[in-house]
């Protein structure tokens, strides 16, 4: 029996969840949490790679890099300034699927980040600006060259992903970021910022009438408009590819299966099932490669996207024991759809789900990302409580269902390595 | 009933009201283990930090990465458990795992729900007191280990620190804790399980615990799952720093690696507040000088930054920059200007935005019980004692203008090492090659 077992999941009795929308298509979300000693709070953009052009490749990510250069109340120096007066903590990111713009500082300086952040959401971009940021941005690819375990993900997505928008570059390649212009951006952005597409989201100690308010006379000159997002069908690839780089001393590989959408109600079985099998410790793949020797990194998650998903794995490996461990990876995830799942490997790992879920939630700013990415892909609040209960709650029957599905069969891998192990 | 926190109306109201932990438990168990806990009742969670007195620094000779095949073997069955059924065990509770062999200690870190752990010590003590080293188990420890350091070299970024600590400490505190190829090759079970009769002790050892829980169930605790451990250690060696002076490491790259290291004020002198706020000043944040003049205004870096470090009486700098190879020796350029420049002073208003930072991640660090757990733990081990976060807020307070500014100027820039990474060395090396 553990504490989760008998409902010892955080006190959910003290949290409230706030809702508003704005005349003008803004959704607001709050959770006010009254022992929180700090706040959170962030735009929460759908809006990345994926909903980019070929031509504009990267586009999402620069933009965001560009939110942060000026406004026409700021200059960069101005916005940087700014955050550093409040004593924020703050940062963005992009992905395939959104860009996140966020802060967390001491609950009375709320209302100067909640302008600063909202004035940044409607950017000069400026030329100027823009050409100076472009190397900024090239260094930043040029830094991923470096990072063979980042590297072999973009290339395994691209080919899995087969032409579906999920498999886009977030950074772009050099070409396309070389080649875009202002212009360029800026139609983008009209396209993608619209009040309807944002979703504020605050987390910790704050005072909800008086955020709704101020947010309300901040964005009242933001013009609503339709956005819409493309949803293919997925057709991923399957099988294996090789990409050599002589400079490399190991082998990478990237690992993707099919998997669920965020929005299906078995990703935590899945999310369960991806911690049976490739978690960082106890898992199938740790003791049958890490644990033996074999490979200093082997792992797999789900990753439940908008509208698709999948299992992502990867492993490292001397060059001359590559094609051992990748062949001992693949028989570890398709002989699982053919072995029953043990209960008690089902249990420890929804355990080990669940500590996790209620760590992340002891601060604000661990809470921010789980409330505004919750929000936006569900339409609906899901408080720590309810999301460990559905973890705790996720049957073994559920996990042995989706292995019946034989989803390792449809397996695509991608090695990145100095090339004599396979080509 | 959750006491020691203040209602959200009060937070509303005043920054100094701050509602965190303002007391820290401590107990040294007759073995010399030293116990530090901060309770923060608010929270179903705890978080433990057990800091072993072994790691690179104090690796046998010619056995260098003991340390981290010792800590990865530990992890491999414990007391009546095998290696399969310790981890089971302890994942069965939940347990969130981390740590690491470093430059001299080694860490086990632990995260769970408060409720387990009368059931967590236990198996977290006895991969300290009674590990059992098997075997059939070190094979594979020390394969991962030599795994672990092949890795090394798809990592640029790692690799150049690792260069530069080695030529800016003298002897073992320059070691790296991944090792050396001979040292892990050198290795047998003889000689690990000799190094563990050697520095595998609880007398040096620290047991930090942060989160929700009451003081006498975790003394109570720790004192029954870690009352019987014995065992010797050993004394860490003082830090001394190699001679400055500049060097190239040739690597196939796309960006030019470029590391500094300089000394600075040791972690339990005074001065290491005013240091730390004239570090933000440089280096704090977005608006801080070197990403304004190295990334904001010229384009140069995604990445640039200086942070503090320590190890045991010893502090110092550590300066990090990576650029496309074309640009490495503008980028050095500017960045060792402005570290010269800060001997020059800080103005107030940038002083306040750093202390006005450092306050704010103060309070949030109040805020996480792994993030407590691990600072009370490296507070003993480099402060000597533990520090509440009120302290540190007072002390951070206390720092003015003059004084910030006194010390700067009494303190020049030191002659930093510089090491750099990538295709091609830097104008200024060539000239002396």
């Amino acid at each position: 029996m553990s504490a989760f077992d008998a409902g010892a999941a955080p006190a959910a009795e003290r949290l409230r969840f706030d809702r508003t929308v704005l005349d003008n298509g803004l959704t607001v979300v709050g959770e006010f949490n009254p022992y929180a000693a700090t706040v959170a709070a962030g735009y929460f953009v759908r809006t990345g790679a994926r909903d980019e052009t070929p031509e504009v490749a990267g586009v999402s990510h620069f933009l965001e890099h560009m939110m942060f250069k000026g406004t026409d109340r700021r200059s960069a120096a101005d916005i940087n300034r700014s955050f550093d007066e409040l004593g924020a903590q703050y940062n963005a990111f992009t992905s395939e699927e959104r860009t996140v713009y966020y802060g967390a500082l001491l609950p009375e300086r709320l209302p100067t980040l909640l302008d600063l952040l909202s004035d940044m959401m409607r950017p000069a971009l400026r030329d100027e600006d823009f050409e100076v940021e472009k190397n900024v941005i090239l260094e930043e690819i040029a830094m991923y060259e470096d990072r063979p375990h980042f590297r072999v993900f973009e290339l395994a997505g691209e080919r899995f992903w087969n032409g579906h928008p999920l498999g886009n570059s977030v950074l772009g390649g050099q070409a396309s970021i070389r080649s875009l212009r202002r212009e360029q951006m800026l139609a983008y952005f009209g396209r993608r910022y619209a009040p309807s597409n944002l979703t504020l989201a605050i987390a910790g100690a704050y005072d909800w009438d008086a955020v709704t308010e101020q947010v309300r006379a901040l964005t009242s000159g933001w013009e609503p408009y339709d956005v819409t997002r493309e949803f293919p069908t997925p057709e991923p690839a399957r099988g294996q590819a090789a990409t050599e780089d002589p400079k490399l001393e190991r082998v990478h590989a990237a690992l993707f299966a099919p998997g669920l959408a965020a929005a299906d109600e078995r990703r935590y079985a899945a999310a369960i099932l991806a911690n049976v099998l490739g978690d960082d410790s106890g898992s199938r793949l740790f003791w049958s490669l890490v644990d033996r020797g074999l490979a200093d990194s082997a792992s797999l998650g789900h990753e439940a996207s908008d509208g698709a998903g999948a299992y992502v794995g990867y492993v490292s490996a001397a060059p001359e024991r590559a094609t051992e461990v990748i062949d001992t990876f693949r028989r570890v995830v398709v002989e699982a759809q053919d072995d029953a799942l043990d209960p008690a490997e089902w249990r420890r790992a929804q355990r080990k789900l669940a500590t996790g879920l209620t760590l992340r939630a002891e601060t604000p700013l661990g809470r921010l990302v789980s409330l505004g990415v919750g929000y936006q892909t569900l339409g609906r609040y899901q408080s720590v409580q309810e999301v460990v209960e559905a973890v705790m709650s996720s049957s073994v029957e559920q996990g042995r269902a989706l292995l019946a599905e034989r989803p390792f069969d449809r397996l695509y891998v991608h090695t990145l390595g100095p090339g004599s192990e396979r080509s | 009933m959750r006491p020691g926190r203040a209602r959200a109306g009060a937070i509303l109201g005043a920054m100094a009201s701050n509602p965190t932990s303002e007391r820290i438990y401590q107990h040294r168990l007759d073995n010399g283990l030293w116990l530090l806990f901060e309770p923060m009742p608010w929270l179903p969670t705890l978080s433990t930090t057990l800091m072993l007195p072994f790691g690179a620094s104090t690796d046998p000779d010619a056995l260098e990465g003991s340390a981290t095949v010792l800590h990865d073997w530990l992890q491999r069955g414990a007391g009546a458990l095998d290696s399969r059924a310790h981890s089971d065990a302890l994942e069965g509770l939940g347990v969130r795992r981390g740590g690491g062999a470093g430059r001299e200690m080694a860490s086990l870190a632990a995260s769970f729900l408060a409720a387990e752990l009368p059931d967590v010590l236990p198996l977290i003590a006895s991969m300290a007191a009674e590990p059992r080293l098997e075997e059939a188990e070190f094979a594979p420890a020390r394969e991962l280990a030599q795994q672990e350091l092949q890795s090394l070299a798809d990592n640029p970024t790692q690799r150049l620190f690792n260069e530069l600590m080695g030529r800016f400490l003298e002897g073992g505190p320059g070691r790296s804790p991944f090792g050396s190829e001979a040292g892990l090759a050198a290795l047998t079970t003889a000689s690990v399980r000799q190094d563990a009769a050697r520095r595998l002790g609880p007398d040096g050892a620290i047991l930090a615990l942060a989160g929700g829980a009451d003081w006498e169930t975790v003394k109570a605790g720790a004192e029954q799952a870690f009352g019987d451990w014995t065992g010797e250690t050993v004394s860490l060696p003082d830090p001394v720093r190699s001679a400055p002076g500049r060097s190239h490491v040739q690597a196939d790259s796309a960006q030019t690696q470029i590391g500094l290291a300089f000394p600075a004020p040791a972690p339990s002198d005074p001065d290491v507040y005013a240091y730390d706020l004239a570090l933000h000043v440089l280096s704090g944040s977005m608006g801080a000088r070197l990403f304004t003049e190295v990334r904001e205004k010229r384009g140069l870096v995604y990445s640039v930054g200086a942070s503090y470090r320590a190890l045991h009486g010893f502090g110092y700098t550590l300066g990090y920059a990576g650029t496309t190879p074309e640009r490495a020796d503008e980028t050095l350029r500017v960045v060792l200007a402005e570290l010269a420049k800060l001997s020059q002073g800080v103005e107030a208003d940038e002083l306040e935005r750093a202390r006005t930072g450092t306050l704010s991640s103060v309070v949030m660090q109040g805020e996480s019980s792994a993030a407590r757990a691990s600072r009370l733990a490296s507070d003993a081990l480099l402060q000597g004692r533990a520090r509440t976060l009120e302290e540190i807020r007072n002390e951070v307070e206390k720092v003015d203008l003059k004084r910030i500014n006194d010390y700067l100027a009494e303190h020049p820039f030191p002659d930093p090492t510089v090491v750099t990474l990538g295709p091609k060395a830097l104008a200024e090396e060539e000239a002396a090659a």
